[in-house]
């Protein structure tokens, strides 16, 4: 216990303690002052960090609102940060995205940059990928350390003439973005076949939802996929399919008839609008829609539902299914994938910063941000609820890939063209025989 | 006065307080506009700079743009020269500004182009109108590397007349090396912007915060929430009108600074913007600066604030304490004042009281003197003057005695005699003394011991007689006729196995005294003074000595009275206890190991056992006679008692009934002594009983041993007649004395008793007589202390020093006026055998010269 005098002591002994630290800082002061003195026979020109090493990304835009953080950008910075702290590098981003559909795509773009040698490090669609690969522009990326730990199915998807030309951050997942509430409303059960999902837009139509389907001129070849592929990627003879896909045996149209069919019908009964379908952007043009509650369905990729900027934050109870198919729900898994150009000017750095983005410990950030699934085998994290439909498909192994580079006709790229025709009025038999074409040149080269 | 004193030193410090805060907010005040001002001025040069660097950019870039058209002229020239101009076009490769190089004949759609394919101008679009340097300048388009690009083109002419039309294409990612590295250390954005289109044609790198880049200016303005219709048609009618814009908006919630620069005459744009604390980033730092020197300031002075407080506070305290200080001060001053004052008061007072109490006896001296001289004839009537003279002059000497005892203690001068004492010698002693005088008064009388261990010990027995005494002189003093008087020395738990802890009390029933005379009673020259006690003789010294003894050994003492009730003194005190003593030895070596006490009185047996088991020997006791009687006859006659002690006033029985009974059981030689109090009548029939004696109450040991011997002394038919022949006859002594009327006294005194006395005047001429007398003429030298010529105490040396054989034996008295204890010491020093105070007592000094005559011889 303090008694009045030991109180008094301790006061005193406060007190010296704040003068010697005020005393203390007055010093610092004085010396730091006196210790900034210039020299006056000494090149004043700070000339470091000119000279840093730089490695070249280019990238896809997306167009931001205002002060919202882009979650999958922000992920992907983490891993970047990463990758020039350790290499003492900046990677320095060039981006394009077309105004409008008018304007050349990003992956025209991106064609001719890889070709023109304009950049070191590419994040390609599937399709680009398959083009750019044959082409031989693209690296061949089994020379990463990381590639060590990629999943089988990656590898398999991103393998042309034995070269492994592209991995992804994520392995991306595509389903069906369905307002719950809406389905409820109208006592609706969640589609798994294509006549449960026709009834369903029935009904929405039925009570006045005029397009039930928020499409954009993207993502629609998902349904094509999901029916044409079920049986292929699900049915045990998956390479022997592909092989007699690739040698001309079988024919990538009758596949895929089912699907052109469904599409059509969706278009005739009015619940896709064609003439939107054909103009919008990915998410910016049917996501208002959607979010206002006017459109029961949309289709997006795994991260939309964690993105802000995207589905990440709803009104309603978001759930993402697969699309309809007759082994029920089906995810549709496809690839955008990092590349590095063949004849990149920073080769070495680029490679090095791919093998450290694309590291166990970048990707454990990466997925745990996004919440997505991750391309290493050794990376796992569980989703959000409204995920879980999806991923536990995907769990379960059941899914057909959107892009899978051992198919000698790009799939991703070339249907989604062959759809959009569609959107702008061919039949079913005239993009059927468009994909018959395509294969006759696959296997004319 | 504390509360006001308070109350003013808030008041004080409330327009300091006030002060300060003004200070500090007139500091703030100004230390504001000041860093508003610089801010200010900071903004104003800030803004001035941005301009300044945008103009510098745009300056570049229209050189550049310039150049670009001087050199395509230059091509257009050389192309004009050559003869095979298509072979050069397919020669060209492109560099990092010139990707495209396209030769269309003139009157022909198609032409050649260096990347192989035909060339036509209807992917380019010059409806603007745009030129440079006199060059049609195309909108800007996204080329065959994916990058966007601008297109000039230039006639070829050959002799005035135009042969084709040279077209080359220019990247705007080449003016990513000409534009500042990281505008505003990265924190500003620099867009170019195709002014037509509005697409930002070259974006910055690195992307800032790494957020999504914009497509076109709308893209930016909505990125950015730059919506006030109002600002964005003001701007828009600039940028038409290729003017320079600059405005402030948050960007990101941030303040910025945007721009629009156009480059020549707004065929581009530079866009972007500078966020505020990027551009005043030095008026911030300078801000920061000018906060950390005043918040320096402030501490500094806060802390010579609190310094200054807390000196004051400290200040304070010290005067409090000051304060505080002087007033305990005065306060002692003042009580030493009045005790000064008071002392002086009871001097004075004493003073009075001792000229009337010497002179009443002196009075009674020299008026029973002249009555003696009147009445010489008158044997009766001189009998009775002298007795009267004794009486007074007893008295007077009394009161000198008391007053010299004060004097010594007060100037510390007492010494303490510690020698070995008995407190059965002690009790008997005042015993003898008070009892007697309480006798006189009729009063009752008890002593009572109990509860002690060691009746043997170390002290001052003078000194705790002169206690004893003085406590119960008062008490049968101030006791009327009838009262009762408790002496008690109690046995309280020892603290020390070495010390015997006691308590003596002294209490009385009688007059007592008042609350406020007991706060003074132990002051010296004080005296409890009423109508009672005026009659009562006394110096009022006796409880001052009292106290100051007490002290002297260790001791407490304090009183409790009531008037008309009586006073109850209590001395604590400590007496070391001797080292082994041969009493064991004594009742061992007599037989004694197991003894019987018959006593009414639980405390008496109780305090007999405790004393005698100290002495190795078993005391059984019992209260009564038939208990004791029984326990003779349960007890086989090998083992019985080998002494009885019996009280006197034993309650169911005769005691001398009772001792004949014992007598019949046990044999004649074992003693029986009776216990009995001082003055207990017909005690003398005990001496009917065989081999028995009487011990005076309270029982000690001591006494209890003595008496034993006694006894024992009896059986082996030993006198006990130890009477001495003190008488003179026939002795010769030599006296020095320098006082006639002394020597006189002491002459006579001596003749009475039959001896010679030879006087000589001082110890020079005493020495000179020894010297001169023949041996054994003298039996022993009478030597007063303070004389003429030669002291006694030299006189002494002198003597002892002789080589006579009788110098160092033949005794020398010190008779002196010189009665303190150290004068003795001093004497005995000198070589004298004995001290004796005058006035002389004649009993002790015949007593003391047989003693030392007897001794030498």
């Amino acid at each position: 216990m303090y008694t009045g005098k030991g109180i008094r002591m301790v006061k005193k002994r406060n007190l010296k303690k704040i003068a010697i630290t005020c005393l203390a800082v007055t010093i610092v002061f004085i010396m730091t002052a006196c210790g900034n003195k210039e020299g006056k026979n000494k090149n004043l020109v700070n000339s470091a960090g000119k000279d840093k090493k730089v490695v070249n990304l280019f990238g896809p835009m997306e167009k931001s609102n205002p002060d919202a953080d882009n979650m999958a950008r922000t992920a992907f910075d983490i891993t970047i940060g990463i990758a020039e702290k350790k290499l003492g590098l900046n990677v320095e981003y060039r981006t394009y995205t077309a105004e409008n559909y008018q304007e050349k795509t990003y992956d025209d773009v991106t064609l001719d940059r890889v070709r023109n040698d304009m950049d070191d490090l590419y994040l390609l669609n599937p399709d680009t990928i398959q083009i750019l690969g044959e082409e031989g522009e693209l690296l061949d990326l089994s020379v990463l350390d990381s590639a060590e730990n990629l999943r089988e199915v990656v590898k398999m998807a991103n393998m042309i003439d034995g070269k492994l030309v592209a991995i992804p951050q994520e392995v991306v997942a595509y389903g069906l973005f369905v307002n719950k509430d809406m389905f409820d409303r109208y006592k609706l059960g969640l589609p798994e076949t294509p006549e449960d999902f026709l009834e369903c837009c029935r009904v929405f139509k039925e009570n006045g939802i005029e397009t039930p389907v928020g499409a954009n001129r993207w993502w629609l070849e998902n349904f094509v996929f999901a029916q044409a592929y079920a049986d292929l990627y699900n049915g045990g003879n998956t390479d022997a399919e592909i092989e007699a896909l690739n040698n001309g045996k079988s024919k990538y149209s009758d596949y895929m008839r089912t699907g052109f069919e469904f599409l059509q019908k969706l278009i005739d009964l009015g619940y896709i609008d064609t003439k939107t379908a054909y103009t919008y952007e990915a998410i910016e043009g049917e996501g208002p829609g959607f979010l206002a509650q006017k459109t029961p369905i949309v289709m997006a990729y795994w991260g939309a539902a964690n993105t802000e900027t995207a589905y990440g934050n709803t009104d309603f109870e978001l759930q993402v299914i697969g699309f309809p198919s007759k082994l029920g729900q089906m995810p549709v898994v496809s690839m955008t994938g990092y590349s590095i150009n063949a004849n990149a000017e920073h080769l070495e750095d680029t490679i090095n910063t791919m093998d450290i983005i694309l590291s166990d410990e970048a990707l454990q950030l990466y997925t745990e941000t996004n919440k997505v699934i991750s391309p290493s085998k050794n990376v796992e994290v569980d989703c959000i609820k409204a995920l879980e439909p999806l991923n536990n498909r995907i769990k379960e192994n059941i899914y057909v890939l959107g892009s899978n580079a051992s198919m000698k006709v790009e799939q991703w790229g070339n249907t989604c063209l062959v759809v959009r025709n569609m959107l702008n009025g061919a039949t079913v038999d005239e993009c059927l025989a468009e994909l018959d074409k395509l294969q006759e040149e696959s296997l004319e080269k | 006065m504390k509360k006001k004193w308070n109350r003013r030193r808030t008041d004080k410090e409330i327009p300091l307080l006030l002060s300060i805060i003004l200070v500090f907010f007139m500091l703030g005040v100004v230390v504001f506009s000041v860093s508003r001002k610089i801010t200010k001025e900071m903004s104003d040069s800030a803004i001035q700079n941005l301009s300044e660097s945008l103009d510098l950019m745009k300056g570049t870039l229209e050189a550049i743009l310039v150049k670009e058209a001087e050199f395509q002229k230059l091509i257009a020239q050389e192309i004009a020269a050559m003869d095979n101009p298509g072979e050069f076009i397919h020669s060209y490769n492109r560099n990092h500004t010139m990707v495209k190089i396209s030769l269309v004949p003139a009157g022909k759609k198609e032409g050649v182009s260096n990347t192989g394919e035909a060339f036509s101008e209807e992917g380019l679009d010059f409806s603007a109108g745009e030129t440079i340097d006199g060059l049609p300048f195309s909108r800007s388009y996204l080329n065959y590397m994916g990058t966007w690009a601008y297109s000039m083109k230039c006639p070829v002419e050959k002799d005035g007349k135009e042969i084709a039309t040279l077209y080359i294409e220019y990247v705007y990612d080449s003016f990513d090396e000409s534009l500042p590295d990281g505008f505003y250390n990265g924190k500003a954005m620099l867009y170019i912007m195709d002014s037509k289109s509005e697409r930002l044609v070259l974006k910055p790198k690195g992307m800032g915060e790494r957020d999504a880049g914009h497509l076109n200016l709308q893209d930016f303005y909505r990125a950015n929430n730059i919506l006030e219709k109002g600002l964005l048609e003001e701007v828009s009618e600039c940028v038409d009108n290729g003017k320079n814009v600059l405005f402030y908006h948050d960007i990101r919630g941030k303040s910025a600074l945007n721009y629009m620069w156009p480059v020549n005459g707004g065929t581009i744009y530079l866009i972007g913007y500078v966020p505020v604390e990027a551009i005043q980033q030095e008026g911030k730092t300078v801000n920061q600066n000018i906060f950390i020197v005043v918040f320096v300031m402030f501490v500094a002075f806060t802390l010579c604030f609190i310094l200054y407080y807390f000196n004051q506070k400290q200040q304070n305290r010290v005067r409090k304490e000051r304060e505080k200080e002087r007033e305990i001060h005065n306060k002692q001053l003042a009580e030493a004042l009045q005790a000064a004052q008071l002392a002086s008061n009871s001097k004075t007072t004493f003073l009075s009281n001792m000229s009337h109490d010497i002179r009443t006896p002196m009075n009674a001296v020299l008026g029973f003197t002249a009555l003696l001289a009147r009445d010489a004839e008158n044997p009766d009537k001189v009998k009775e003057y002298t007795r009267k003279i004794t009486a007074s002059g007893q008295h007077l000497l009394s009161l000198i005695n008391d007053i010299l005892d004060v004097s010594k203690i007060e100037s510390g001068k007492v010494v303490l005699n510690v020698d070995e004492f008995t407190l059965n010698d002690l009790v008997s002693s005042v015993d003898a003394i008070i009892r007697p005088m309480a006798k006189t008064k009729n009063q009752n009388f008890y002593v009572e011991v109990t509860g002690i261990k060691h009746e043997y010990l170390l002290g001052d027995e003078t000194r705790i007689n002169q206690i004893l005494i003085n406590l119960l002189s008062n008490a049968v003093k101030y006791t009327p006729e009838n009262g009762n008087i408790w002496f008690r020395i109690i046995g309280l738990k020892q603290r020390s196995s070495q010390y015997e802890h006691i308590r003596i009390e002294v209490q009385d029933n009688g007059y007592g005294m008042t609350p406020e005379y007991l706060k003074t009673i132990f002051d010296a020259f004080t005296r409890a003074e009423n109508s009672t006690t005026n009659k009562v003789q006394g110096t009022g010294l006796g409880m001052a000595i009292t106290k100051n003894i007490v002290e002297l050994m260790g001791g407490t003492i304090d009183v409790t009275s009531e008037v008309d009730k009586g006073s109850l003194f209590r001395v604590d005190i400590e007496f070391r206890i001797p080292e082994s003593h041969a009493n064991k030895q004594f009742w061992k070596s007599n037989g004694i190991s197991r003894i019987l006490a018959v006593d009414g009185d639980p405390e008496i047996c109780k305090n007999i056992q405790m004393l005698m088991k100290g002495m190795g020997v078993l005391a059984d006791t019992a209260f009564s006679a038939e208990e004791a009687l029984g326990i003779l006859e349960d007890i086989p006659m090998g083992k019985s008692y080998n002494l009885f002690l019996l009280d006197y006033n034993i309650p169911d029985m005769d005691c001398i009934q009772m001792a004949e009974k014992i007598r019949d059981i046990i044999p004649d030689n074992v003693p029986v002594l009776f216990l009995a109090d001082y003055d207990t009548e017909g005690i003398e029939k005990v001496f009917g009983i065989k081999n028995s004696g009487i011990l005076t109450k309270p029982f000690f040991v001591s006494a209890f041993k003595e008496k034993v011997e006694e006894i024992q002394k009896g059986l082996k038919g030993g006198s006990t007649d130890t009477e001495q022949d003190n008488s003179l006859e026939g002795l010769h002594f030599l006296a020095a004395e320098d006082n006639e009327i002394n020597a006189e006294i002491l002459s006579e005194i001596l003749l009475i008793e039959g001896a010679e006395c030879e006087i000589v005047g001082n110890g020079k001429l005493a020495v000179e007589r020894f010297i001169n007398s023949t041996e054994g003429e003298f039996d022993a030298i009478l030597m007063d202390v303070q004389m003429p010529v030669m002291n006694g105490y030299d006189a002494t040396r002198a003597i002892r020093a002789l080589e006579r054989k009788d110098a160092a034996k033949i005794p020398i008295i010190a008779m002196t006026a010189n009665a303190f204890a150290e004068d003795e010491k001093e004497a005995i020093k000198a070589g004298m055998d004995v001290h004796m105070a005058k006035p002389i007592d004649l009993e002790l000094l015949k007593k003391v010269i047989k003693q030392c005559i007897q001794g030498k011889e």
